[in-house]
């Protein structure tokens, strides 16, 4: 079978699947489970560090479970400082905290802040341990931390109750490693697909608190913040080509069993 | 003129130019493979002049020469070893950008050793044995002492397959052979939660071209 | 000066990095804070390196007109822009985020989208049960697959990502761990190796 038949396959598992808008129940494992109820757990006036460690090649999948946790913290008062470990996502993360601010009514530098992006992961993790300022002296936007309203009582991790790092790469170890060795800073993670069984280890010691996995992780979020959006309408689609390409594996190793028998 | 519309144009034109490559390697697919190179390397150093360069050197430097900061001038000297990665420009000085990679090497290196021990070593280790405690406490099921072990067992034969300082022969061999095995489950599980990453990156597209772009959905 | 000055800097600042963490004393603490503020400086730096690379790499391409040498332009062109708009008007400017939003961001999402396509292709091409050890990463990669998607607890009653689950919390945990154990153990000997100069590849070639 030419390759470009496999490939019409699969964009065709896509396509209808979306057109139909097919709404499958999803269950909530226990990973997504446990990250739900820390946030739950905390008090309103809480404050949670996103770390918004992913590029756009990595959106798909954890844009749709950071708008679900800002969701949460904005509606249960909990405050919100966002920052990136990585180069390309700024601009990304930036516009994703404004528009569920615009809809959830929280206001830049009293409910959350993004303080952008700085060089050098373990750096930036372990200067921020002994002060915020002292690696972030103003926001994104270039205000000054010290003018920041959220930012008065807050000066390193000992003022923060959670870490989250929804990252597509090696951060959420390098978090591990000097936040929480160091600083003790409790961190739960969403993370993509290619890196999702890697973290295991790392829930099972409670260094981690909870883990998003990929676009599942997304929509289970969404379904325990009752706030269905992307993640559900995808995993749904994502349904039909997982079918496909289990399908194709099956389909591939009848006929490898059926020639290996002829010879 | 609505600038919207036409970036969402302008990006449903890359995302098929690039989609096209599926068909054949064309001209559509190299242009946007190279333009996205140059745009995002573009996007890398002004972030990184603004969020990084300006921050941590020229405001200190300025501090430093205006005599703001009265110990500013101790932060004159790292970053007179942040511009010798400029000696890359001049072959003959090239070897002048060792100072700089070598400090922060010596930095990532000093700071590894007893951070990875902890979260890495000490950490793992315990949650490996941790689970027997509760066994000893009697707070654990059949099925929970079976699982028990079975991490145990898994954690040493796989470590097993990664110890070359012994020849694996005999028993040896056997436990690198069960490693092998849990490997396997282990990258098994890998590739079905990549399939689930990479598929969920097409969706998004696809989402964007039938919802943004063409308004088949909502 | 080339290659021992190199060597002390690293000794010194690993040296220095290992016992000031051990240390809480307040002196301690100010050169732990002070070092951390020194390669938070010279970190941005280093930037030079991957710009120039890549400048360097297709300039030479223009230069020996190699095959597409033509799209190297292409490079410069989206490269030029984006820096002739960010540097003056600041990455928050409307035009360049604009930029961002409908050409980097597009591009880079769809190209890495191009893998569900390959991967698809490849399982069907080459994902075969010759082995023991093949069908069992086939196995629970079939396995997963399913129990990452509702359809699957839907064909199976729920079983499927149960089964998920037990697998990543179980088998798949010993194996991770085994690996994370082996790969500490290794960054710690490299570490020790780099802060006494034995292992010096970072210094590069040449005296």
């Amino acid at each position: 079978m030419d390759r470009r038949i496999v490939f019409i396959l699969v964009a065709l598992a896509v396509i209808i699947p979306m057109l139909l808008s097919i709404n499958l129940p999803v269950s909530v494992s226990e990973p997504t489970q446990k990250f739900y109820d820390y946030v739950e757990s905390l008090p309103a006036g809480s404050t949670i560090m996103v770390a918004f460690d992913y590029g756009p090649s990595s959106l798909a999948e954890l844009n749709p479970m950071a708008k679900a946790l800002l969701k949460q913290c904005f509606d249960k008062d909990i405050r919100v400082i966002a920052i990136t470990l990585v180069v390309d996502a700024p601009t990304l993360a930036s516009a994703l905290i404004q528009e569920v601010a615009a809809e959830k009514g929280a206001v830049d530098g009293e409910d959350y802040v993004f303080l952008g992006f700085r060089p050098g992961a373990v750096q930036v993790i372990l200067g921020m341990g002994t002060d915020i300022a002292s690696v972030y002296d103003t926001d994104y936007n270039g205000t000054a931390i010290s003018e920041i309203p959220m930012m008065q009582d807050i000066t390193n991790y000992d003022q923060i109750d959670l870490l989250v790092d929804f990252a597509s790469s090696d951060t959420v170890e390098s978090w591990i490693i000097y936040a929480n060795v160091q600083y003790n800073q409790k961190i739960a993670a969403g993370v993509t697909g290619v890196i999702i069984a890697q973290m295991f280890p790392y829930l099972q010691t409670e260094q981690l608190v909870g883990l998003l996995s990929g676009i599942l992780g997304a929509a289970e979020y969404e379904n325990l913040v009752g706030a269905p959006d992307k993640g559900m309408q995808w995993i749904n689609v994502e349904s039909f080509v997982h079918l496909l390409i289990v399908g194709l594996v099956i389909i591939g190793n009848i006929t490898y069993f059926i020639m290996r028998r002829e010879e | 003129m609505d600038w919207n519309l036409i970036g969402i144009w302008v990006a449903a034109f890359l995302t098929l130019s690039i989609y096209s490559v599926l068909y054949r390697d064309n001209p559509f697919y190299r242009f946007a493979e190279h333009l996205f190179v140059g745009v995002s390397v573009g996007y890398g150093i002004v972030l990184s002049i603004y969020q990084g360069f300006i921050p941590f050197a020229w405001d200190p430097f300025v501090a430093a020469v205006t005599g703001e900061s009265p110990t500013g001038f101790i932060k004159l000297i790292p970053i007179g070893i942040g511009l010798l990665f400029f000696a890359r420009l001049s072959p003959r000085h090239t070897w002048l950008i060792r100072y700089p990679i070598a400090i922060l090497i010596g930095f990532g290196a000093g700071i590894a050793i007893p951070n990875v021990l902890r979260a890495n070593i000490f950490e793992q280790t315990r949650g490996t044995i941790a689970p027997f405690a509760e066994i000893a406490a009697g707070t654990l099921s059949g099925w929970g002492i079976f699982e028990a072990v079975l991490m145990v067992a898994g954690v040493i034969c796989t470590l097993t397959y990664f110890f070359f300082a012994v020849e694996h022969r005999g028993p040896v061999k056997w436990l690198s052979k069960v490693g092998i095995a849990f490997l396997m489950i282990g990258f098994g599980s890998a590739f079905g939660n990549t399939v689930m990453g990479r598929v969920a990156l097409l969706i998004q597209r696809v989402d964007f071209l039938l919802g943004d772009w063409l308004h088949i959905i909502q | 000066m080339k290659r021992q000055v190199p060597l002390v800097l690293c000794f010194v600042f690993g040296i220095v990095m290992i016992f000031t963490q051990f240390s809480p004393h307040s002196f301690s603490q100010g050169i732990y804070e002070e070092v951390i503020s020194w390669a938070l400086i010279i970190g941005p730096f280093a930037l030079v390196l991957a710009t120039v690379t890549l400048i360097q790499t297709h300039t030479a391409r223009i230069r020996r007109r190699t095959e597409h040498w033509q799209y190297s332009f292409v490079v410069f062109a989206g490269l030029i822009i984006m820096v002739l708009i960010g540097i003056p008007f600041k990455p928050q400017n409307s035009v360049f985020e604009w930029l961002y939003n409908n050409v980097q961001l597009p591009m880079d999402a769809t190209m890495f989208s191009l893998l569900a396509f390959f991967i698809a292709s490849a399982a069907y091409r080459a994902f075969r049960a010759r082995t023991f050890e093949a069908s069992l990463l086939l196995i629970t990669a079939l396995i997963v697959m399913m129990g990452n998607v509702p359809v699957g607890d839907l064909l199976s009653n729920d079983t499927a990502s149960k089964a998920r689950q037990w697998i990543l919390d179980n088998p798949n945990l010993s194996a991770r761990r085994g690996i994370i154990l082996g790969v500490s153990l290794g960054v710690i000997s490299q570490s020790i190796r780099i802060i006494l100069g034995i292992e010096r590849s970072y210094l590069g070639g040449g005296d």
